[in-house]
């Protein structure tokens, strides 16, 4: 028997297949658009991610600030070290530390807590700062006590260029305004600075703890100096130096990646929640296509085309598709650039370009590729079930999903292939499989509920005639219900989840929390000024509730003798503890919001030694037991000291809260300043300008100032994530209106019948509406239990927030998706409603 | 041979002890009545169903043993069908109805080969246009082009005039019978047109699924 060349025939089968898809494509148009939909979500996010990945990378030194950043903490640099580096490479110091701004001589003066970067001659050392006016950096080293401040403290503190300011009490000359700096990696991303002069630093009275100093060296090598070279040469010179850290370029903006990282690993995975959502539709639309061509497959088999090549011809349509869709939708992204640089250049100081990457072009036509086999196979499959002998009795069986063990094995196969996809792309692969594996459950329990629904429903007797036909469209056999639920379902999941959570997060953030905090945080008290200071806070309000407590600066630097860096990851929830110094404190008592969970109060019996109680999710972390031994720099000098209890440590009240707290019999010897909290009775009591006038290098803190900031950068974050979790229900919707379609023949031909019978429109549409809402009601019931415990979980677990349910939100949410699906599904039942007698008779 | 089906635990005999050749040139005509059994036995020989038992051959191969693919591969060479409706593929036009055939056999210029056999059948200014825009006897045509295009041996037709009015299932008929005789082919065909049967050489009649 003579075989036919399959290759050689692939250019006939694509040529049938083109020619299919360009005369039936608007037959398949909800495949295209929820196709493009979800793709073009999934290219965005990649063409985002991926040109602020670039950015990052290319920029890595400029945001740095340096080839390598010598990182002295709060202690001046060791000159002759650094001297050393000056003969190879050029050094530009830089100081950085918290204070308060206030203005003078206005009518009301106000003031800023204000991050302040102290700068030389030599900065920047690469990449341009934009200063207005365009001289402003060259006078800051000129002309002494001078200032430049952000845009956001010229406006607030409503200053002109040449006013006065205070810092401290020491007044200086606000010189123009900072536009943009290059080395935005650390403090300076989202709180308010300011730039001054190395001279104007040895005027003011710095003290190490409150203004939360830190002295850095910026390093750029000589041209005749190869970077790995110079990095070798600095490294050597502070290998023994464990309180110096250094900072490379591919570690600057860590906090950038890390956003970007984590909020680009969440949209992608509500984008592929979107696309397999879209599958289902696929797979439905793509079922209804090969139904309506049953008679030319039955022609193509009775001239002798194989199954599979027909088969082929479909694959073939569906990939041409495929690599249109991904190609366009990849090329739009491109467009989303500028919109979303001058978003992120608002926020971040950030310049993004669009730039081409054929890796994620590729990642996202294999994505959309996976997704499509994945739903296409078992209606593919469905092709094995049309007879060429059809056409003899001119009889045409419904097609349906035709799942043989291979075609499962292989939808499985591809289904881990897709999720391992997204895993290893993502910063924690842990939560996207998590994420996956509980999407599915969902998508399981929503089948089974419209399986439960369809069996009961079958049970039930209703005399009412519009009952009666709204439970027997549910129950038909090719009803529409399961794709209903499965697809709105799990949109609305999803949506109702990351509402609950936004708005739980948001009223945490601008109510519960502003209620229970602290008006103020006052930092830098000295041991001198502690007892004016209360004074005048009593004076000032005396109702207000004080707490003060001791402060210190410390690094955990070993861990039973181990470098806690060596083995604890940047990803480790409580890396922020060994990162940097920490304030400690130290307290007789055991906080009241503090409660142990293990081990025992301080023992009083051995007073020189130094006992350390440690937050029990930190000791879980870092896998610290009871008795482990950690080693704290403090002041450059190493002590030992023993962990002997665990507390429950609960920072969501923002109230005076340490990691690490020490016994003070043995704490109260180290040099400290104190740090206070006040809540008023009477919040415009208090007069921030007087006060500073009093203690000038107290740094003041007002909570709802930040929070207030921290609320702006949620809310934006919080459209952002509805906006794309809003497409999962269009999507849906789309779904279900193409299957709507699909059963068009059906409710032409059944509205046909009940217009013979003497049915009107009314009650017709009556029965839709019953139908509607025995299957939307299902689906929120379900949606909003599922999105209870998911958003509960959430808020409780991951952010340590109270969770309440908000019935006025989770109304609003659901009546709006639910009159939008009734519009939609009445509005495209609406051309089945009138069928003409006509072309039915007639078999057209 | 034999062709039974079973329902709800009730066998029903199609074909019973159904034997006959057909040689070269040879025009047969089936005829009977209505469920007596006579599409089935085209449909069996044209491999579109198998067989209960017995043996059906067709040159040097025994369709009933052939797998699935193997039999399209004989359907697409040497086996014409024409069916009562015509079933052209609705969303191409004539001439790419035609082309189909010639394109899956690897046909060199099948384009210019389905023009010239549509031409043939008065087609000719009607080769671009789509299933829907052809009258009943054209896209009837049509369907014997596209049957006839690769030179079958064999045609199988299923009442291939049942739609058609009388002067239009003269021209059909025509050119059926012109093609045997031209190609040395054999047909086979099932009708319940009496005129029609009497052109054919032998007429099978077939009554309870039992040849008479």
């Amino acid at each position: 028997m003579v075989k036919l060349n399959k290759n050689q025939n692939f250019s006939l089968y694509f040529k049938y297949a083109l020619r299919d898809l360009t005369r039936s494509y608007n037959k398949i148009l909800s495949i295209i658009i929820t196709l493009f939909i979800s793709l073009f979500i999934l290219s965005s996010i990649m063409t985002i991610e991926d040109s602020l990945e670039n950015e990052l990378n290319e920029n890595a030194k400029l945001l740095l600030g340096g080839d390598i950043e010598i990182d002295y903490n709060n202690r001046e640099g060791d000159q002759t070290k650094i001297d050393k580096i000056t003969k190879f490479a050029t050094v530009s110091q830089m100081v950085e530390f918290s204070t308060m701004i206030s203005t003078v001589n206005k009518k009301i003066n106000k003031t800023s807590f204000t991050r302040v970067k102290s700068v030389d001659q030599f900065y920047p050392l690469y990449g341009n700062a934009f200063y207005e006016p365009n001289d402003a950096l060259e006078k800051l080293n000129q002309i002494e006590s001078s200032i430049l401040v952000n845009e956001n403290i010229f406006k607030n503190l409503n200053l002109k260029i040449n006013d006065i300011v205070k810092v401290q009490d020491k007044e200086f000359k606000v010189i123009g305004i900072v536009k943009v700096l290059p080395d935005i990696g650390g403090a300076f991303v989202f709180g308010d600075f300011a730039l001054t002069g190395k001279k104007t630093l040895d005027k003011l009275d710095l003290n190490t703890l409150g203004s939360f100093l830190n002295y850095e060296y910026k390093v750029k090598f000589n041209k005749s100096v190869n970077s790995k070279e110079g990095i070798k040469r600095v490294e050597s010179l502070f290998k023994d130096q464990n309180r110096v850290r250094l900072r490379y370029p591919e570690n600057s903006a860590g906090g950038i990646r890390r956003i970007v990282d984590n909020f680009s690993q969440f949209l992608s995975l509500v984008s592929i929640s979107a696309m397999l959502i879209a599958g289902i539709g696929i797979a439905n639309t793509l079922l209804s296509f090969i139904n309506q061509k049953n008679s030319s497959i039955a022609v193509q088999k009775a001239i002798g085309v194989f199954s599979g090549n027909i088969k082929t011809i479909y694959y073939l349509q569906l990939a041409i598709l495929l690599v249109l869709i991904t190609v366009f939708s990849y090329g739009l992204s491109f467009f989303l650039i500028p919109i979303v640089d001058k978003y992120i250049s608002d926020g971040l100081g950030l310049n993004i370009e669009a730039s081409f990457s054929f890796l994620n072009l590729i990642i996202v036509f294999l994505v959309g590729m996976l997704v499509m086999i994945i739903f296409s196979i078992p209606t593919v499959n469905s092709i094995d079930q049309v007879k060429a002998s059809n056409l003899f009795r001119n009889v045409f069986q419904s097609l349906q999903f035709n799942y043989s063990v291979k075609s499962v094995i292989i939808s499985i196969v591809l289904l881990i292939i897709l999720i391992s996809l997204f895993a290893i792309r993502s910063s924690i692969p842990f939560y996207s499989v998590a994420y996956f594996v509980s999407f599915f459950i969902c998508l399981l329990i929503f089948y089974y509920l419209s399986v439960t629904i369809i069996y009961l429903l079958k049970k039930y007797k209703n005399s009412k005639i519009s009952v009666k036909i709204a439970v027997k469209n549910i129950t038909q056999s090719k009803s529409i219900t399961p794709i209903t639920i499965m697809s709105l379902g799990l949109g609305m999941t999803l949506l109702l989840t990351l509402t609950f959570v936004g708005s739980n997060f948001k009223r945490e953030i601008s109510k519960s929390i502003p209620e229970i905090a602290p008006d103020y945080f006052f930092l830098g008290i000295q041991n001198d000024q502690r007892e004016k200071f209360e004074k005048m806070i009593f004076n000032s309000d005396n109702k207000s509730k004080i707490e003060v407590v001791p402060m210190v600066s410390a690094g955990l630097v070993k861990i039973n003798g181990i470098d806690p860096n060596s083995y604890i990851k940047n990803t480790n929830d409580s890396y922020w503890v060994i990162m940097n110094d920490r304030r400690i404190s130290w307290s007789d008592e055991i906080p009241k919001d503090n409660p142990l969970t293990q081990g025992s109060w301080w023992d009083l019996s051995s007073p020189d030694k130094l006992q350390i109680s440690l937050d029990s999710k930190v000791a879980q972390d870092f896998g610290v037991k009871i008795g482990d031994i950690f080693t704290l720099n403090i002041y450059g000098r190493e002590i030992d000291g023993e962990v002997v209890n665990f507390r429950l440590v609960d920072y969501r009240d923002l109230s005076i809260n340490f990691a690490m707290l020490l016994n003070p019999q043995f704490a109260n010897k180290i040099p400290h300043e104190y740090l206070s909290t006040v809540k008023f009775n009477n919040i415009d009591k208090f007069d921030g300008i007087n006060f500073l006038d009093e203690f000038p290098s107290v740094s003041i803190v007002k909570i709802s100032d930040y929070l207030k900031k921290v609320t702006d950068v949620l809310n934006k974050v919080f459209i952002a994530v509805i906006i794309i979790s809003t497409v999962t229900v269009i999507i849906g919707l789309v779904v279900i209106s193409s299957a709507i379609i699909v059963q068009g023949k059906i409710k032409t031909f059944q509205n046909l019948v009940f217009k013979i019978l003497g049915f009107s429109k009314k009650e017709i549409i009556y029965s839709s509406l019953i139908e509607f809402i025995i299957t939307f009601f299902s689906i929120i019931l379900f949606s909003t239990i599922f999105s209870i415990v998911s958003s509960k979980f959430i808020i409780e677990n991951i952010f340590q927030l109270k969770w309440l349910f908000e019935f006025d939100i989770f109304l609003n949410v659901t009546i709006t998706v639910g009159l939008v699906t009734m519009i939609l599904i009445v509005f495209t039942n609406l051309k089945y409603l009138s069928p003409k007698v006509y072309p039915l008779v007639r078999n057209e | 041979m034999n062709l039974n089906y079973n329902t709800d635990n009730n066998l029903i005999n199609v074909l019973q002890d159904v034997s006959f050749e057909v040689d070269y040139k040879e025009t047969i005509s089936v005829v009977g009545e209505s469920g007596s059994g006579k599409t089935s036995l085209i449909m069996l020989i044209g491999g579109l169903e198998k067989a209960s038992s017995g043996k059906i051959e067709f040159k040097d191969f025994e369709i009933s043993s052939l797998k699935e693919d193997e039999i399209s591969e004989i359907r697409r060479k040497d086996i014409g069908i024409v069916f009562q409706s015509c079933y052209l593929i609705p969303n191409y036009t004539a001439i790419e109805n035609v082309s189909l055939a010639l394109e899956i056999n690897k046909i060199k210029d099948p384009i210019n080969k389905a023009k010239e056999i549509l031409d043939k059948f008065g087609l000719g200014n009607r080769l671009n246009n789509l299933p829907s825009q052809l009258s009943g006897g054209e896209q009837q045509r049509v369907a014997i082009a596209r049957s006839i295009v690769m030179k079958p041996e064999l045609i199988l037709a299923d009442e291939p005039t049942g739609n058609l009015d009388s002067e239009n299932s003269e021209l059909i008929s025509n050119i059926l019978f012109d093609y045997v005789k031209e190609e040395n082919a054999s047909l086979i065909m099932v009708t319940h047109d009496n005129k029609l049967a009497n052109l054919s050489k032998r007429i099978i009649k077939i009554k309870d699924g039992k040849i008479e």
